[in-house]
């Protein structure tokens, strides 16, 4: 007899809705979070999410609320699934807490919505001294000051007068290794963009790019405001080397479409750190010996009709661990990974009764 | 973002002019943001030619690049023959739009570069302000036109009898193109006189400005007319 509760791992968008869909099929669910709250990585680090600029924690907080006191959805704060054995319908899973304790749990499926971290631009082949140079910080490193209300320089604590982003730290990057395009950062970095030009009118604000990768609404509701209204230079070409100049940053680049080298200063630089698979996703595939994808995500099968099943029967993954995925896709590959758990559950009853 | 090639002009004049382009009450028609798709310069027939590009006009405008804009104001802009084959931009710019704006603030404001590039067409604004057309009979001599063969001579020495040669009596003319009503050069001097466009010549060329501000208050006069 199919064990009828599903196990999502991961409270992030993928995850809550995972966790939300099974639940309100009506099967139990036990959602497991490596960290102390639910809503992951836009909840904990963003402090505004795409397109439309609003707060992330207003804006996800009905969903929160509503996964945190479902009668049919069990949470299980700072705990990690460590092993499993069975199969579908009838899964061990062993579960630890940070105290290390462990626990065994059945379930008849299992959702991983274990989702992505943040390239570590110590990693890049180009020279932007990340680890070296104070005002060298990362998108989420300016989230992190846009909780805040404000974005100044961490070298001194004031106001930038000269921003630039950069394009595709860690994405696109054959010599790294990420031969990916993130999906967000050309969105996130316009919509930073935005609302650094919003804090500081008088900033020059600059996005040196590759291409613009602003898919569907984003285009007009993203890059176009950022360019028409708020006056964000747009300059093709990426930036080779970061120096220090007195207290600035001299940036080496090339402006392609005009056809000149660029030297320049600037106050603040921010790379657009791209994604990769969490550390959680990773091991989620060892404990379920999932096959990783050409990229190193979690692999589906059936793609593209199927974005969600993975070649191990009973095992459905949803957002950013199955690849670059921004929140939309993220919420509705839940919500897709929520009926196919549900519908393998209620097909293995059938069969077995 | 590079070093000037005006570097003996103050920053300060460059913003100016940038300003004065900027505060065209056509400018935010004529520019959105940029792709650098480069389709304008894709259609455009002197980028063929010239070393010109409309998308670099609508990308310095866009980038608030003051030195470059100033370059451009000193050179490129008169690359452009203003043939708006570069109006299908899919962001709605339009260069050749940016271009006519960039010539009046050039023009108005006395640019050195714009007197030279000018100092060619004296004879033909002469004609065209003062006519309303553009290039006359007479204009055509051997020396001009020696591509046009040896029958330019031959024309050019009996031009009035080939001209009366032509059926229509408005093309006897060999001072015209054509016939001009005296009622239509009045108003085409008006037209000069009321919307600045006699006033941006003295900036180019103060001698044609007063030649031609006689020959037009002295038409004026003589209907009984009085522009100020």
């Amino acid at each position: 007899m199919a064990v009828h509760r599903v196990l999502v791992i991961g409270g992030g968008p993928a995850g809550l809705e995972a966790a939300r869909g099974v639940a309100d099929m009506g099967l139990a669910v036990l959602l497991v979070e490596k960290t102390g709250e639910l809503g992951g990585t836009p909840y904990a680090h963003y402090a505004t999410l795409t397109p439309h600029l609003k707060d992330a924690r207003d804006l996800m907080q009905d969903m929160l609320e509503g996964v945190a006191h479902h009668p049919q959805i069990e949470v299980r704060y700072h705990t990690e699934v460590v092993a499993s054995r069975g199969e579908a319908g009838a899964f061990t899973v062993t579960l630890q807490n940070q105290e290390g304790q462990s626990q065994e749990e059945e379930v008849g499926a299992v959702i991983v919505a274990t989702g992505f971290q943040h390239f570590d631009p110590g990693r890049e082949t180009q020279l932007y001294g990340y680890y070296e140079f104070e005002d060298v910080i990362t998108l989420v490193d300016a989230e992190h000051m846009m909780k805040s209300g404000r974005i100044v320089r961490p070298s001194n604590g004031q106001p930038p007068e000269r921003v630039a982003f950069i394009q595709c730290v860690g994405s696109r990057d054959r010599q790294i290794g990420n031969r990916w395009c993130s999906k967000v950062c050309c969105g996130i970095a316009s919509k930073q963009a935005i609302e650094i030009k919003k804090m500081l009118p008088e900033a020059k604000v600059f996005i040196f790019y590759i291409d613009m990768r602003m898919y569907g609404f984003w285009e007009d509701q993203l890059y176009w405001k950022a360019q028409e209204e708020h006056k964000v230079n747009y300059i093709r070409g990426i930036v080779t080397e970061i120096l220090k100049k007195g207290d600035k940053l001299l940036m080496k680049g090339e402006d392609t479409t005009m056809g000149r080298p660029v030297e320049v200063l600037m106050d603040l630089v921010i790379l657009s750190v791209g994604m990769e698979p969490s550390q959680g996703t990773l091991n989620m595939a060892k404990v379920f010996h999932l096959p990783r994808e050409s990229h190193g995500f979690l692999a589906t099968q059936g793609e593209p009709l199927d974005t969600v099943t993975t070649p191990v029967a009973g095992v459905f993954v949803a957002g950013a661990a199955a690849g670059p995925k921004d929140i939309e896709d993220s919420v509705s590959m839940g919500g897709a990974a929520a009926v196919k758990a549900v519908s393998l559950l209620r097909r293995l009853e059938k069969s077995l009764a | 973002m590079l070093s000037s090639l005006y570097p003996e002009v103050p920053l300060e004049e460059k913003q100016r002019l940038f300003d004065l382009v900027k505060a065209d009450p056509r400018f935010e028609d004529y520019l959105y943001g940029c792709y650098e798709c480069g389709i304008c310069v894709a259609a455009c027939p002197s980028a063929r030619f010239y070393d010109f590009s409309p998308r670099k006009i609508a990308q310095a405008l866009a980038r608030e690049d003051i030195e470059l804009v100033y370059e451009q104001m000193n050179d490129d802009i008169w690359n452009c023959s203003q043939c708006f084959s570069c109006v299908r931009c899919p962001r709605k710019n339009n260069p050749g739009g940016l271009i006519t704006i960039m010539r009046e603030v050039a023009v108005n404001n006395g640019l050195k570069t714009t007197k030279e590039a000018l100092a060619g067409y004296t004879r033909i604004i002469y004609k065209i302000m003062t006519t309303g057309t553009q290039v006359s009979p007479d204009m055509l001599q051997e020396d001009a036109f020696p591509d046009w063969g040896p029958q330019v001579k031959e024309v050019a020495t009996h031009l009035d009898l080939w001209r009366r040669a032509l059926p229509p009596e408005t093309l006897h003319t060999t001072g015209l193109s054509w016939q001009v009503e005296e009622r239509t050069m009045l108003e085409l001097y008006t037209i000069w006189k009321l919307t600045g466009v006699l006033d941006m010549i003295r900036e180019l060329d103060e001698g044609l400005h007063d030649i031609m501000e006689e020959v037009m208050d002295d038409a004026l006069e003589d209907q009984g007319f009085a522009i100020d």
